[in-house]
């Protein structure tokens, strides 16, 4: 469906915030102002919008006695706890010391633990792909392992060598691998925004 | 009684005292350098004239496959939309592979409908969500199997990137075929092997540079980088789809035909890019 208003209203905006880019002028900079100011209200209006929509359907499976109880029962728990402390009179908002401790007693070391399982989980992913005899997995590994003994800790001519072999492999190949996916990300991305904003095609039809 | 050539001439002194109380905030050189970029740009997105090539980066060809075995086996699908989300507090090239995996969860939801496998959908932000019910019902709406909508579910896994990692390593349920694709940082190792333990088979997609081994490793066929973006153009060959894929390939072009111009100009001493666009040198 094309949507002409819509279209319109992002090339005004995008060539205001151009000419603001490139223009000094008050006049131009207030008025970006205004608009920057006003697609993050935008933004936090849906944010707030999504986070109602979810304690309204958690509510609702609660209510109704559908899904999965215990788990509505720990969002809308978690949802409460983070909004007293963050709320309650007298609060200082999100940099409140009773928000900080939420996290770093209760969400950080439940994401540590998580992150505790990498190595392993790496170890098991790197095995099977050696049983699927995946081309790019077994690449994968194999540089891993080149990788490895490139930075064994050793000393004399031979542990110089490999540090520079690996600063070498790092500033070089990897550099090059690596900027190249940037630089093909960032055309695409731009090409993508510009297709989604201009509604030249939609999302999904 | 107003007269015409008077109120054009208030104009005229109106945008020349704007112009008069305006400067140039860079030199002319990257002013016209960054317009030029603009209309390239925009050229290239409305006008892309080149023969249209496909190819199958990803192994998407094969879901209709994967859901004729999920139908046969008679389990569901799972599709995760990365965890980025649409509304979260994170980067934008984040949110935005999550608006790009959109297209993809389309693709696997309409193969989905039409073999009447139910779909499970895993996001960890409520407007993404949104957007991945629409999603799923449009498919449904487009293979005329309404009556199906029901058993697919959206799943709001909760807040943060490793909630997704969690819940896909607990969840008991084995899937014929489970798909991620989006934004996926320090979580995606946990993340696909928690959904790929199970199922069938394994497709991932993410434009997040670091993340490139990480979906290598688990997966037979994976979206690098610019492919996550590219794929819904290999999908469906409308000209819509078709736009971004040949835009972004001549992009690309350009973009290395510059640098290579650029690197032999400094390298011959004969004038350097950077002085003329007015970047200091690192």
């Amino acid at each position: 469906m094309r949507r002409p208003i819509l279209t319109a209203l992002v090339a005004v905006v995008g060539l205001l915030l151009l000419a603001d880019y490139l223009v000094v002028n008050a006049s131009l900079a207030e008025l970006a102002d205004l608009l920057i100011s006003a697609a993050i209200l935008v933004a936090a209006g849906a944010a707030l919008a999504g986070v109602a929509s979810l304690a309204l359907r958690r509510g609702g499976d609660l209510w109704r006695r559908r899904g999965d109880p215990v788990g509505a029962l720990l969002v809308l728990g978690g949802m409460a706890a983070v909004l007293v402390a963050g709320l309650r009179p007298g609060t200082a908002g999100a940099g409140d010391p009773a928000v900080g401790w939420l996290l770093a007693a209760l969400v950080i070391p439940i994401g540590a633990s998580l992150f505790g399982l990498l190595f392993v989980s790496t170890l098991a992913a790197s095995r099977r792909s050696l049983a699927m005899r995946s081309r790019d997995g077994t690449v994968l590994v194999v540089a891993a392992i080149v990788v490895l003994v490139l930075l064994l800790p050793l000393g004399g001519t031979v542990g110089s060598w490999l540090s520079e072999a690996a600063g070498w492999s790092l500033t070089f190949p990897l550099g090059a691998v690596f900027r190249g996916l940037l630089l093909g990300i960032a055309v695409v991305a731009a090409v993508v925004a510009a297709r989604t904003l201009l509604g030249v095609g939609p999302a999904d039809d | 009684m107003p007269n015409p050539t008077e109120l054009i001439g208030r104009i005229v002194r109106f945008v020349g005292e704007i112009l008069g109380a305006s400067s140039l905030r860079f030199e002319i050189g990257p002013t016209l350098a960054v317009l030029g970029i603009l209309l390239v740009f925009l050229q290239l997105v409305a006008r892309p004239v080149t023969r249209w090539t496909t190819s199958d980066a990803g192994g998407l060809a094969g879901v209709g496959r994967s859901m004729a075995l999920a139908a046969e086996a008679g389990t569901d699908a799972v599709v995760s939309l990365g965890t980025a989300g649409l509304s979260r507090t994170t980067d934008a090239m984040g949110r935005l592979q999550t608006l790009a995996a959109l297209p993809l969860l389309g693709h696997v939801a309409r193969a989905a409908a039409r073999s009447g496998v139910p779909l499970r959908v895993l996001t960890n932000d409520a407007m993404a969500a949104v957007a991945a019910r629409a999603t799923v019902e449009s498919a449904h709406v487009s293979t005329a199997t309404r009556e199906r909508t029901g058993r697919s579910r959206i799943v709001v896994v909760g807040e943060g990137r490793p909630a997704p990692a969690g819940l896909a390593m607990t969840t008991r349920a084995r899937p014929a075929a489970a798909f991620a694709f989006g934004s996926l940082r320090e979580e995606a190792q946990l993340h696909l092997e928690g959904l790929g333990g199970g199922a069938g088979s394994l497709s991932a997609g993410t434009a997040e540079p670091s993340q490139a081994p990480t979906v290598l490793l688990p997966t037979t066929a994976a979206l690098i980088g610019p492919e996550l973006y590219q794929a819904p153009g290999d999908l469906r060959a409308d000209v819509h789809e078709r736009t971004s894929v040949l835009a972004a390939d001549r992009i690309i072009l350009l973009v290395l035909l510059a640098i290579l111009a650029g690197s032999a100009l400094a390298l011959s001493g004969i004038v350097d890019p950077a002085d003329l666009i007015g970047t200091a040198r690192r």
